[in-house]
């Protein structure tokens, strides 16, 4: 038994490669021992609470297209790694089309540390609280991932494995999200329950996103996607099955709901109980979808 | 009373002067102990501590540490055999027997760097044989809890304070007023409550910093952030067995302390340490990590109240038990049971009543004071209650405050009669504030809209002989120097100290500095900067100190011009005369004197006043009873209402609107009070709804800003108003009292209050999480 009253930065060396295949090279070369890095405010809190030990930190924040942000008008919207939130949320492009992923943006700690957080670090964070993530599936982003053997791309949806972990391989790096264009008419909201109104982390969130659908038999697709509620963030698959085939009443959306919080596998930590994150999952959810239903109609 | 001549309307007393230390403060000029350069003699300090909450320490091998490159010192409690502490000395600087808390130091390193002394810290081997802990007060304080203090009976005792040697009960206090047990049967109304509440922590922005050098003669200086220098310098003294006169406190501005920067606490390890590698200074910063585990915490308090009415709403009797959660040492806790306990009727009068307030020793981290110095957790239940008994009679909640509440001259819980008070005006003030009696719609559909009120009084608590002294001295041109021994905190008292000092005197305002930094060397002594005393003690020395400069000036000024001093008066820097109309400035003769006429030499020369205070009138109480002549040097009463929202779909609190009301006696500076009572509402707020110390088998589960939330600007509600009542105190300044703690007193029952007037709940303690609330109302079938 120990007690840690000095929490330091342990040593480590810092790596900064000219391109992406030396970036991708060295952490294929150095498994388990590196680990890329883009604005470190997650890394660099674990590695002080002695969560993480990389020997080596590769920044690779400053590597080819790793800060464009570009809307297609056809092709959608490509953020790369380390655009920062700030900048996402103050970008016209996502503001217009994407406004829910800004939404997301601005829940995130403070101001000053959204200068240096990115959305693709909360995401290879892996942690099922992540404010921006549900978001991201629910655009249905697609990761650029460099590999030791090249670019692929990868859906985010099956990018989760565990808190922490995901499908990442050793030598890969996220160079960029890219979303497809957004449903036509479609609305969402970001609901975070924090246990005060600023820069917490969150203890259940519940993101829905809605649009008019006419291969649906109510007219309507919802989505919902949670957070803070299960190893990895969730998206509700029986949420939308309920509110397509349903027409979409009061009824209907707090049916939906409670699917929802019958989706959640939530657990008791220092920032809530299991029982009361499965009840918010439900109240929330009926929030979320009652407000996108509100901005559809 | 001291009644300090009025200089009519250049007086800034009762002005909202401009703080004293605003612009050194806002460019980032001002200095803080952690700023200070010591040079390349400077070595670092870390401390290694118990991961356990109760152990014996079998053996302590040093030898690697010792042999680290870098390491100059590696010290344990068996270099330092004396005991320290405020009011019961039952802590060594180092253990030496036994660890009773996550985070008591068991040894001490000085090394040339941070990263070497950190290193060392892993090389010291500590073997421990596991102790039971004690993890609740109320079986701490019973006969089954193993002992945690075998020594009680021998440790030295301030003579208010009541060990009961072979327990862990390490202060009783009692009250037995009037005839308990046969007052319930009249009663209409009883309510009996338990209460829990949490520790919290003071969380100032600054950690506490202490830097020790110790001169190979033996002398000792210590910079620190500290509320105590004197007290410093005197504790540290008498338990390193040396002079005070060899001890030397340095206190530079101090980034927040709300008490945990008073008294004793790591500044004595640093000293310790750095008597072994005398003339290198030795610094000790805490880690935000170090101060969540090892500052002073609240105090957490189980607390059992029974209080009963007649029909007509009449407080009759109270029975109330505190067990008070002292942690492992109660050095400094033991009075805020004493405090609680000779406050216990809150502010009623009530002619019947037993008090119990029992200290306990466990193996939780240590109390201490923080503002308000037990009065939020005691009046957090008790003002509860006065709701519920209340509602049982039907009577509104402010009419029943307004007929039961202290009024000047009312019989006091300790038998003395109470000074005169502005307790009703701030009831009336803050009613009428929040629109009591009116119900305003709720924002939204699943929103429910309540108002709570409450009430508190606060005494300074402190030894009845707490003393305070001030000089003033003048320049050359007329600037008047102050010397005070008090500390300012950010609660403006340098700011209050210049308008007292400059009005006492005749003075401009702008024309005086006061002399800062805090020095034992230099500054006159002052107690503590605790209790929220000095603008009332220490405010007291300062005029006296200005009437001794003053009398000194105008005998000077009399002499020369040949007129009775009746005639003359100081006012805006000059000396004039109401009869012959003469006039002098203050400068050249403060310091020159006045020349006699024709060459016959000079009368007068530099001017120093001095000034000091003690209240002598004081008394003892009953050590069975607590009745006696006056317990307290007064107490300041005031009221709080808020009104708030609940969620119903998540039990989140939104506080829309929150009124303070106190009678201060004689605002000196009415924003720096208005501010204190913002801030206090703030922080009170933020007890109420999100702070506690997670403790779990006696280990701290949230030891940092992610898990330990406290209140933000967007947390404090829009709405923040603040009413000074100005009841004069006889023994004040102007008649001022005391009001930086109070208002933070009565905001938790305020909440609850108006929890319960929105939904219908009510809760064991704080804080009111949303969860709480939330499963609360769940529970109870108002939400499903």
């Amino acid at each position: 038994m120990t007690l840690d009253t000095h929490p330091t930065l342990p040593e480590f060396e810092y790596i900064r490669p000219a391109t992406l295949a030396e970036a991708s090279d060295f952490l294929a070369r150095h498994a388990g021992e590196a680990r890329p890095f883009l604005g470190g405010t997650d890394v660099f809190v674990r590695m002080r609470d002695g969560f993480l030990t990389p020997r080596y930190l590769v920044d690779v924040k400053r590597l080819d297209g790793m800060n464009d942000l570009r809307f297609d008008p056809q092709a959608g919207l490509t953020i790369g790694a380390a655009v920062n939130m700030n900048r996402v949320a103050a970008a016209p492009e996502v503001q217009a089309h994407y406004p829910l992923l800004a939404e997301a943006c601005r829940t995130v700690a403070s101001y000053q540390l959204r200068t240096r957080a990115t959305i693709v670090g909360n995401i290879c964070n892996a942690s099922p609280a992540g404010d921006t993530i549900g978001a991201c599936l629910l655009f249905d982003g697609v990761l650029h991932i460099q590999g030791v053997d090249g670019p692929r791309l990868e859906p985010l949806k099956s990018f989760f494995l565990g808190p922490g972990k995901t499908t990442l391989k050793p030598g890969d790096i996220v160079t960029a999200i890219q979303f497809p264009l957004p449903p036509q008419g479609c609305q969402g909201t970001y609901i975070k329950l924090g246990r005060n109104k600023l820069s917490d982390l969150s203890i259940v969130g519940v993101t829905a996103l809605g649009c008019p659908d006419a291969a649906c038999a109510s007219g309507y697709r919802f989505r919902v996607a949670l957070t803070s509620v299960a190893p990895v963030p969730l998206v509700a698959g029986a949420v939308e099955t309920c509110l397509a085939e349903n027409p979409i009443t009061p009824d209907a959306i707090q049916e939906a709901a409670r699917l929802a919080a019958e989706a959640s596998t939530p657990i008791d930590d220092v920032r809530g109980s299991a029982r009361y994150r499965k009840q918010m999952v439900g109240k929330l959810s009926a929030r979320a979808l009652n407000a996108v239903w509100r901005k559809l109609g | 009373m001291v009644e300090p001549k009025v200089q009519g309307n250049i007086s800034p007393v009762g002005e909202n002067k401009p703080r004293i230390d605003a612009r050194e403060k806002v460019t980032g000029a001002a200095v803080y102990a952690d700023d200070i350069q010591f040079g390349n003699g400077l070595l670092h300090a870390r401390i290694k501590r118990s991961p356990h909450p109760h152990a014996l320490i079998k053996k302590i091998d040093v030898t690697k540490a010792r042999a680290l490159p870098g390491v100059k010192a590696v010290v344990t409690g068996e270099d330092f055999p004396g005991y320290i502490g405020l009011y019961l000395q039952d802590r060594y600087i180092f253990c030496r027997d036994r660890v009773r808390y996550v985070g008591d130091p068991v040894a001490g390193v000085a090394a040339s760097s941070v990263e070497i002394a950190e290193q060392a810290l892993d090389l010291i081997e500590v073997e421990y044989e596991l102790l039971p802990p004690v993890l609740d007060p109320e079986f701490g304080a019973g006969a089954e809890a193993p002992l945690l203090h075998p020594d009680l009976g021998k440790y030295v005792v301030a003579n208010f304070i009541f060990p009961q040697a072979g327990t862990n009960i390490s202060n009783h206090f009692k009250i037995r007023k009037g005839d308990v047990d046969g007052a319930w049967e009249q009663c209409a109304a009883v309510v009996e409550r338990k209460y829990r509440i949490p520790h919290i922590q003071h969380v100032p922005i600054e950690t506490h910093v202490a830097i020790a050098k110790v001169e190979v003669t033996g002398e000792i200086t210590l910079w620190g952030s500290s509320q105590s220098p004197f007290a410093q310098r005197n504790l540290i003294a008498q338990s390193m067995g040396i002079s005070q006169s060899k001890m030397r406190v340095i206190a530079p501005f101090v980034g927040g302390g709300f008490g945990c920067k008073a008294g004793v606490s790591m500044e004595a390890l640093a000293v310790a340490i750095a008597t072994k590698v005398k003339g290198h200074p030795v610094k000790l910063v805490l880690t935000r990590e170090e101060e969540f585990y090892t500052a002073f915490v609240r105090q957490g308090l189980v607390a059992y109240f029974k209080i009963g009415c007649d029909a007509q709403g009449r407080l009759l009797a109270m029975e109330n038990k505190f067990y008070w959660d002292g942690g492992a040492y109660t050095e400094y806790g033991v009075n805020v049971t004493r405090a609680s306990g000779y406050s216990s009727s809150g502010p009623y009068e009530v002619p019947n009543i037993k008090t119990d307030s029992c200290c306990v020793y466990t193996n939780h981290p240590v109390g201490g004071p923080m503002r308000g110095f037990g009065m939020p957790e005691m009046h957090a239940g008790l003002e509860q209650c006065i709701d519920e008994l209340a509602l049982q009679i039907k009577m509104d909640a402010v009419d029943f405050r307004r007929l039961n509440c202290l009024k000047t001259g009312s019989s006091l819980v300790t038998g003395s009669r109470m000074h005169p008070t502005g307790l009703p005006q701030c009831i009336e003030k803050a009613a009428d504030a929040i629109g009591w009696g009116r119900k305003a719609p709720a924002s939204a559909p699943n929103k429910r809209r309540g108002k709570g009120l409450a009430l508190m009084w606060k005494a300074p608590a402190m030894p009845p002989n707490a003393g305070s002294s001030a000089w003033v001295e003048l320049a050359e041109d007329g600037s008047l120097n102050v010397g005070v021994g008090g500390q300012d905190l950010g609660q403006g008292v340098f700011t209050v100290a210049a308008q007292m000092a400059a009005a006492a005197l005749g003075v401009p305002y702008e024309s005086v500095r006061v002399a800062i930094p805090v020095d034992t060397r230099y500054s006159p002594y002052e107690w503590q900067t605790v209790a929220s005393r000095l603008t009332w003690s220490m405010g007291n020395a300062i005029v006296n100190a200005a009437k001794d400069a003053r009398r000194q000036i105008l005998e000077t000024v009399s002499a020369a011009w040949e007129e009775p001093i009746e005639n003359l008066d100081i006012v805006n820097g000059v000396v004039i005369s109401f009869k012959s109309e003469k006039e002098v400035p203050l400068k050249n003769l403060v310091i020159y004197g006045l020349p006699k006429p024709d060459g016959q030499g000079w009368r007068g020369g530099p001017i120093v006043g001095r000034g000091n205070f003690m209240p002598t009138y004081v008394t003892g109480l009953d050590p069975e009873t607590g009745q006696g002549e006056r317990a307290v040097v007064h107490y300041t009463t005031g009221a709080q209402a808020v009104e708030l929202e609940v969620d119903l779909e998540t039990g989140r609190i939104d506080i829309l609107r929150g009124v303070s009301a106190f009678d201060v006696g004689k605002a000196i500076n009415p924003e720096l009070v208005k501010a204190q009572m913002e801030g206090g509402f703030v922080q009170g707020m933020s007890s109420a709804l999100f702070e506690s110390l997670q403790l779990k088998g006696g280990v701290l589960q949230n030891p940092s800003f992610v898990d330990y939330r406290i209140a933000t600007s967007t947390d404090a509600p829009k709405d923040l108003e603040a009413f000074i009542v100005e009841v004069p105190q006889d023994d004040g300044p102007w008649g001022a009292r005391g009001i930086g703690e109070h208002s933070m007193v009565p905001t938790i029952p305020a909440i609850a209050n108006a929890i319960y007037d929105a939904v219908g709940i009510r809760l064991d303690g704080p804080p009111f999480t949303a969860e709480k609330v939330y499963l609360a109302m769940l529970d109870a079938g108002i939400v499903k």
